[in-house]
């Protein structure tokens, strides 16, 4: 019998929320005998929602939360006063240990501290970072930070290198990941002081496959597996990475509507271009785990549509079915530097 | 309350600190090397074990165990 993995979803957050959101719920208990959803929100609203489909029943089941965190709301006042909120009462049911994960589109803000605070960080573990699957030309990297930790240390980048190749391995299954430090160039005396500080103890590390530095020119071309920086220079990469991908298909598009020669080339090619581009949308990823948590919480999108809720939903299988959290608690424990 | 309680509480989250080496002096982030966070998350696990809320004037004054203690004690 496969293992149910039980997922906490926030049926308030995100801007489609929640009809985007229980449609993504719908979708994943349909494909996926093995996920029982707890759907968390008003109990009201979201029945309305759930009543426009068909689908097991016995895989959703509502959870009332009678008040929502707002997409701009301070977050730490999110966390300490709306106890009640669909994203609060999603995580305390990790928690309490009657879900193993926890999606929300929600204020990521609220997410990142209600991960910490309410759900509590393994043993060992100093930050918890987030790290989404990026595509690239070989398959996918992970980026870990893209937007927890503004003000990370060395010894906080060592451990994301660490977490990021349990992740890569056992999610992914990718053997040996290599592992790289974002740089300003390929040098180990390159670098800002936290680089330089973080370098040497990635290199020491005998269970990180370091590979050196990574310039974000090359991060597309996909040569290193899981690619550590701190929070900021993280978003900066994820936020260009996504702009420059939705202009560029924007400009090819344009272009081929340019003359009727391209029309005609433009239809030739478009089937091919399709299969091509869909490897580089990242919704086909689901949402980016925050690891080093006693839970799994995935972040998707604030505007994230039922296809990425979906997408997200089914990623907490595999990581619960390998055991992540005993995994990078290992890694952690067991660091030798 | 007792004070152990308390203990079993910031251990719950500071799992590398040694429960013996608490004392009500112990300071949250100089002595066990607690973030904002933590304090928060310590002060969460307070306020569900013992039914009470916080204010926020008070949390911002939580600096060391005792600190953490007399909070508790005036809503219990």
């Amino acid at each position: 019998m496969a293992t149910i993995t039980r997922v906490a979803l926030d049926g308030m957050g995100g801007d489609n929320a929640p009809a985007e959101v229980v449609k993504g719920a719908v979708e994943a208990v349909k494909t996926h005998k093995e996920i029982h959803v707890l759907l968390t929100g008003k109990e009201e609203v979201l029945n309305r929602e759930l009543s426009a489909y068909d689908y097991p029943k016995e895989q959703i089941e509502v959870i009332n939360a009678t008040e929502e965190v707002e997409m701009a709301e301070p977050p730490v006042y999110a966390i300490r006063h709306k106890k009640d909120s669909s994203m609060a009462v999603a995580m305390k049911l990790v928690r309490e240990g009657r879900a193993d994960a926890v999606v929300s589109a929600g204020n990521s803000g609220a997410i990142l501290v209600g991960g910490q605070v309410l759900i509590g960080k393994l043993k060992g573990v100093e930050r918890t970072p987030l790290a989404p699957l990026i595509p690239t030309a070989k398959g996918v990297s992970l980026l870990i930070d893209c937007g927890a930790n503004v003000d990370a240390r060395a010894s906080h980048l060592v451990q994301f290198a660490r977490m990021g190749s349990v992740y890569m391995e056992h999610v992914i299954g990718k053997k040996n990941p290599t592992v790289g430090i974002v740089n300003i160039g390929a040098e180990e005396e390159k670098g800002n002081a936290l680089v330089k500080e973080t370098f040497p103890k990635l290199k020491a590390c005998k269970d990180i496959n370091f590979v050196g530095s990574v310039e974000a020119r090359d991060i597309p071309k996909g040569d290193v597996d899981v690619i550590v920086c701190e929070a900021f220079v993280g978003n900066v990469i994820l936020k260009l990475y996504e702009g420059v991908g939705s202009t560029l298909i924007h400009k090819v598009k344009a272009g081929m509507m340019t003359s009727l020669r391209s029309k005609i080339g433009g239809i030739l090619v478009k089937p091919a271009l399709k299969e091509t581009l869909k490897t580089f949308d990242a919704s086909e990823y689901g949402g980016a785990p925050m690891l080093g948590l006693k839970g799994l919480v995935v972040k998707t999108h604030g505007n994230s549509t039922a296809k990425e809720i979906c997408t997200s939903i089914i990623q907490c299988v595999t990581f619960h079915e390998q055991h992540i959290n005993e995994k990078i608690g290992e890694a952690i424990q067991n660091a030798e530097e | 309350m007792e004070f152990e309680e308390l203990l079993k509480i910031i251990v719950e989250v500071k799992e590398d600190a040694n429960i013996e080496d608490i004392t009500p002096e112990t300071r949250f982030v100089e002595d066990l090397g607690a973030d904002s966070l933590d304090v928060l998350s310590i002060v969460e696990l307070i306020e569900s074990e013992f039914q009470i809320t916080i204010s926020d004037d008070e949390l911002m004054k939580i600096s060391t165990v005792q600190d953490a203690y007399d909070a508790i004690e005036k809503y219990l």
